[in-house]
């Protein structure tokens, strides 16, 4: 059996389980098979949206979201702030998809579960910063981002009161590398940080 | 519905997910479940199972979420590799579907169905796609992705060598490559927000 004469037929879940297994461990080994496979795979991937697609019952969208939640009750991090991800490079022939960068913040402080995420355009020209979470700033102050290029000033960057719904902040420019924060400033923002971050990404 | 993250790509949602951020499932599900659903229902013909392949599909995007490399493919291809394996796993274990004759390819009616105008887009470029393809390797596509037949049944059903099934799989599968444009051109998901 030459295992390279399989790869159409994996990406077509069209190999019997011993097939598979034995084309699984070839993959790992060979390279070239790895990049026809992923060519393979997005074709093969296409024709799912050639079959008609009726609506289904919405109790399927309930089931998988109970489901998926109450795995996860366990899951909270002890730590009041915490790295989740550190800046993720997605290959730029991924055309479809505009990010070229992002990372996430997510912390607890008490109860409350904080998502904060840069997403950076293919030209990593303008950059938003979405936070949902976050709480209402305290009386007299307001949530402040920052831009921080590498070694440089941090660059005030949008302010926000913060509340219930997702804040979309557009942070213009956003170098290589350079580090989005946000921090708790008093009320009509200032031009220098004067407190640390309560949140910190790196693109 | 709370679309709050419609914004976002589906590769950020996808690590979302995979950092038990549920609303980041549950937007995911709203774009490619229909998908997932009319895929599974083509493939198993039963509405429970196709059901089940679904759901089994979320949750397994859910707990692996964190593997995910978006250097590898689409988050989307991702999801659906994941529904179509998990169809096909099933139809195999289906005595009955062993039984009937060999006509999985018959496409379910699409009277009756509403579907949403980018859907229909998607279904009609695809199914041109197919059209355009030589007979033999249509055939073999629509038998092994929408029929669930294995390389070997296909070869003993249509009374062929292997070689020349596997043969008609992949041209087949090239050739939609090239008529389906790069992957990159195709249409992503986009916010109506």
């Amino acid at each position: 059996m030459d295992l390279h004469d399989l790869t159409a037929a994996y990406a077509l879940d069209a190999l019997d389980a011993d097939e598979t297994e034995a084309y699984e461990r070839h993959l790992a080994q060979c390279e070239e098979c790895r990049e026809q496979l992923a060519e393979l795979n997005e074709t093969a991937g296409a024709l799912a949206f050639g079959a008609v697609a009726p609506a289904p019952p919405p109790r399927l969208r309930s089931a998988i979201l109970e489901t998926a939640a109450a795995e996860r009750t366990n899951v909270v991090p002890l730590l009041r702030r915490r790295w989740v991800a550190r800046g993720l490079a997605v290959a730029a022939t991924l055309a479809a998809c505009v990010v070229v960068g992002f990372a996430v913040w997510a912390f607890r402080p008490g109860p409350r579960h904080v998502v904060a995420v840069v997403e950076l355009g293919p030209h990593r020209g303008r950059g938003t910063l979405q936070i949902k979470g976050l709480g209402t700033a305290p009386q007299g102050k307001t949530y402040e981002a920052w831009v921080i290029p590498p070694g440089g000033q941090p660059r005030p960057a949008g302010l926000f009161p913060g509340g219930d719904g997702t804040f979309v902040l557009r942070l213009g420019g956003v170098p290589p590398h350079a580090v989005v924060a946000v921090t708790v400033e008093r009320a009509g923002g200032v031009r220098t940080p004067t407190s640390p971050p309560i949140i910190e990404t790196s693109t | 519905m709370s679309r709050q993250l419609a914004h976002l790509s589906d590769e950020a949602l996808v690590l979302l997910a995979a950092r038990s951020e549920d609303s980041a499932l549950a937007e995911l599900y709203d774009r490619y479940g229909r998908t997932a659903y009319g895929l599974a229902l083509r493939v198993l013909r039963d509405p429970a199972l196709a059901e089940d392949a679904v759901q089994d599909a979320f949750l397994a995007v859910w707990r692996t979420a964190a593997k995910f490399v978006p250097e590898r493919g689409k988050a989307s291809t991702w999801i659906l590799t994941l529904v179509h394996r998990r169809a096909v796993d099933a139809v195999r274990r289906e005595q009955r579907r062993r039984t009937e004759s060999l006509d999985p390819a018959t496409e379910p009616s699409v009277e009756g169905v509403e579907e949403d105008a980018w859907l229909r887009l998607q279904r009609e470029r695809v199914q041109e796609a197919l059209r355009r393809l030589p007979d033999a390797q249509r055939e073999a596509l629509e038998l092994a992705y929408y029929g669930g037949f294995s390389q070997s049944e296909l070869a003993e059903r249509l009374g062929q060598p292997l070689g020349t099934i596997k043969s008609r799989m992949f041209s087949g599968l090239s050739r939609m490559r090239e008529l389906l444009g790069e992957p990159g051109t195709e249409k992503s998901w986009t916010s109506t927000t």
